[in-house]
């Protein structure tokens, strides 16, 4: 079966010599993929390029096997990704919201209500699904994105600091559903710098450093952090002594 | 262009548009504001011996009904251009300024489809605040005692109508501006823009042709332009509707 995403060497610098440079990453069926790294790394970059919000200059994007400028209609009606801001229109309640969403995403008309119902509870929002989402708090807002990207049960997930903003029981519901979604055979990606939560869900992590994976990380090891900031600090080195950065 | 999913988006966007109190607001002082004031300077024209009835003497010809309708055209030429803009403006770039396109990527609908699905509904609502306008105008010129509207105010009011709708075809290009732009000021800008380019036109004689400005002088004087050079009016949405749904198509967020 192929990777639900494969990026293969790709790059993308802007003219102020930040980007992304020859990434390769997989994200296969079943599992968490964690990728980590200090803020202005590129893991949004990156996750812009794994879903077309911006175009590798040079390398490919693959969903299931399929270059993402050629995926068919049912290949899309399986990637959920919150990105930025929450799919969300201030004007709107919840449930609408969703129920939109979920036309976005390819449910059938017959299906939105079941399907936005199960969003509501699985996110815990069944109490505010008559609120307009403008008077929603940041948390509740983040929710209700993340109920709109989970409600059509994609097969790939792509989350960038999908905790933003969340309280913990809000941190919880979303780790159980990350967690039952790759258990039915999801490929999550999810871009955090909150170690401890990446630690709890991931099957595997990524550390991107100045625009470059530059390694991974065994996620059940006891000193995450401290592994982390080593191998950070060993690319800066490393960089350094190229002359790709000043001293 | 393959538009797959365009019934969906549309039903999407209309559900947006539909809760949207900037275009429910837009459309009620646009249709009520044109009413009112070209009933107050209708009362100004018949009731008044100073300047202001002077100058509508010059602007108008016809009484009563006709002359009512004439004065909404002169009115609507001027300012329902930039109000169609806002609202065009509106509905393509929020999704800029609420950060939410970024959810409208990698959908099974694609960008183009909800680009097509925005002029579309964005036109649609142009034709509400038509027919708001003119249902707004029949009833302050019944409160005005015209009494009941005859052939000559049935056409007048139905040139009102076709001046609303082909000005709404001239707003197009505010939604590619927002586009480009990726949010609001630039459309609105570019609307403002349509509406100065229109004056100058006018002002440099060369009005009749140029489809800023043709479909008010049309309305306003019928035969002083011809089919040929009103139907130039449909070029403008037809080719800022292509560069628009282009431009959504090849979108990237590098910016």
């Amino acid at each position: 079966m192929a990777d639900r995403l494969s990026l293969r060497a790709v790059t993308r610098i802007f003219p102020s010599g930040d980007g992304i440079r020859a990434v390769d990453l997989d994200v296969v069926v079943g599992q968490v993929h964690a990728l980590v790294g200090l803020n202005g790394a590129g893991k949004t970059t990156l996750l812009r390029l794994a879903l077309g919000m911006l175009r590798p200059q040079s390398g490919e994007v693959l969903v299931e096997g399929q270059p993402l400028a050629r995926t068919r209609t049912e290949q899309l009606a399986g990637i959920g990704h919150l990105i930025d801001a929450p799919l969300a229109y201030g004007e709107l309640d919840v449930r609408t919201n969703l129920a939109l969403a979920a036309r976005l995403h390819g449910v059938a008309r017959s299906r939105t209500a079941g399907a936005v119902g199960d969003a509501l509870a699985e996110l815990g929002l069944e109490s505010l699904a008559t609120r307009r989402a403008r008077t929603l708090s940041l948390g509740n807002r983040q929710r209700l994105g993340l109920a709109a990207v989970l409600l059509h049960g994609p097969r790939l997930i792509v989350l960038d600091e999908p905790t933003n903003a969340l309280d913990p029981r809000g941190v919880i519901l979303l780790r159980e559903s990350l967690l039952r979604r790759a258990a039915e055979g999801s490929g999550v990606l999810v871009s955090s710098h909150h170690l401890d939560e990446v630690a709890r869900i991931a099957d595997r992590i990524s550390v991107l450093n100045a625009g470059r994976l530059i390694g991974t990380l065994a996620p059940g090891r006891a000193d995450l952090e401290r592994a982390f900031f080593d191998a950070v600090y060993a690319d800066d080195e490393k960089r350094r002594e190229a002359g790709d950065i000043e001293s | 262009m393959r538009l797959p999913f365009l019934g969906v988006a549309i039903a999407v966007e209309t559900r947006k548009a539909a809760a949207s109190g900037t275009l429910r607001a837009t459309m009620v002082l646009v249709g009520s504001g044109i009413a009112i004031l070209s009933g107050a300077f209708a009362l100004a024209r018949s009731n008044g011996s100073g300047i202001m009835a002077a100058k509508l003497a010059l602007l108008t010809h016809g009484s009563g009904w006709t002359g009512f309708i004439e004065i909404a055209e002169q009115i609507t030429a001027a300012g329902v251009l930039l109000a169609f803009g806002i609202g065009m403006t509106w509905i393509v770039g929020r999704e800029f300024l609420d950060h939410t396109v970024s959810g409208l990527f990698a959908l099974p609908v694609p960008l183009r489809s909800i680009a097509l699905a925005k002029l579309v509904v964005a036109l649609l609502w142009c034709a509400l605040v038509t027919l708001f306008t003119v249902a707004a105008l029949a009833v302050v010129g019944l409160a005005l005692g015209f009494g009941a509207p005859d052939g000559d105010a049935l056409r007048a009011l139905a040139r009102e109508a076709a001046l609303c709708l082909l000005t709404a075809l001239l707003s197009v290009p505010c939604a590619w501006a927002a586009t480009l732009s990726r949010g609001l000021l630039a459309g609105i800008g570019m609307a403002v823009a349509l509406v100065v380019s229109a004056q100058v036109a006018v002002v440099a004689g060369m009005g009749e042709w140029w489809p800023g400005s043709a479909p008010a002088l049309w309305a306003i004087q019928p035969e002083a332009v011809s089919a040929g050079e009103l139907a130039l009016v449909g070029v403008v949405p037809l080719v800022f509707g292509v560069l628009t749904v282009a431009a959504w198509s090849r979108l990237e967020l590098d910016r």
